[in-house]
């Protein structure tokens, strides 16, 4: 059972990562592109705890901090290659 | 890289590596399970690798004993999955007349052989993408 308040909420969260995506697809530079990708990826942190919250299940929230790590070691790739790489 | 960073992958690592476990323990529970937790586990070591750097890497990483890691993963599933060849091959003996690990469903000790299952599959796709990047890591120079 969809929970309405919770998938509004998730909807405005998918609106927002459009703009991101938008950003990532015309940034001219490769750092904005990075920081489009890295609020997209904040964003749909947040659109899966409000999915889980919608759908009311509770293990899906255990999808969501895997997220969050996995987009912060990807950023954290990324910026160490654009400031020169290992070594 | 820089001191920030350093110091707050001091206190993320064991946070992933604590979720990766729970993800590989509760297999049978949640979604996830051996590689999904294995990876999980794996990205901590990528963590390490991208803030520490390959020199502290190359100190604490041993090449024999991930490769027996995870021989000794795939070795697990196989006899995990060989106990109960007196009916069949990947007959869950565990389950049905086992000493342990079946308790009522939906607890953590219940399932059969499955949670040896989720653990020896995490070790071996832990060790195997951890000694894979560390490899590409340290593969040469640029210059041939």
């Amino acid at each position: 059972m969809i929970a309405p308040e919770f998938f509004y909420a998730a909807l405005v969260v998918a609106i927002g990562g459009l703009i991101c995506i938008l950003r990532a697809m015309i940034g001219p530079t490769v750092p904005d592109r990075v920081v489009g990708v890295d609020t997209l990826n904040t964003l749909v942190v947040a659109g899966m705890v409000l999915l889980g919250a919608a759908y009311d299940r509770t293990i899906y929230i255990d999808i969501a901090i895997v997220y969050a790590f996995l987009s912060y070691i990807g950023t954290l790739v990324i910026a160490r290659y654009l400031q020169g790489g290992l070594r | 890289m820089g001191l920030i960073v350093k110091t707050s992958a001091r206190a993320i690592i064991p946070l992933i590596g604590i979720f990766g476990a729970y993800i590989v323990m509760h297999g049978h529970l949640t979604p996830g399970g051996g590689f999904q937790g294995g990876a999980t586990i794996a990205g901590a070591g990528i963590l390490f690798l991208v803030a520490f750097g390959l020199d502290e890497m190359r100190k604490h990483y041993n090449k024999n004993l991930y490769s027996a890691l995870e021989g000794i993963g795939g070795l697990a599933f196989l006899g995990a999955a060989m106990l109960g060849m007196g009916v069949a091959f990947f007959y869950n003996t565990l389950w049905h007349n086992g000493p342990f690990f079946n308790g009522k469903p939906g607890t953590l000790l219940s399932a059969g052989f499955l949670p040896i299952m989720n653990l020896a599959v995490g070790l071996k796709v832990f060790t195997g993408l951890v000694s894979a990047l560390t490899a590409i890591a340290l593969y040469r120079r640029w210059k041939s």
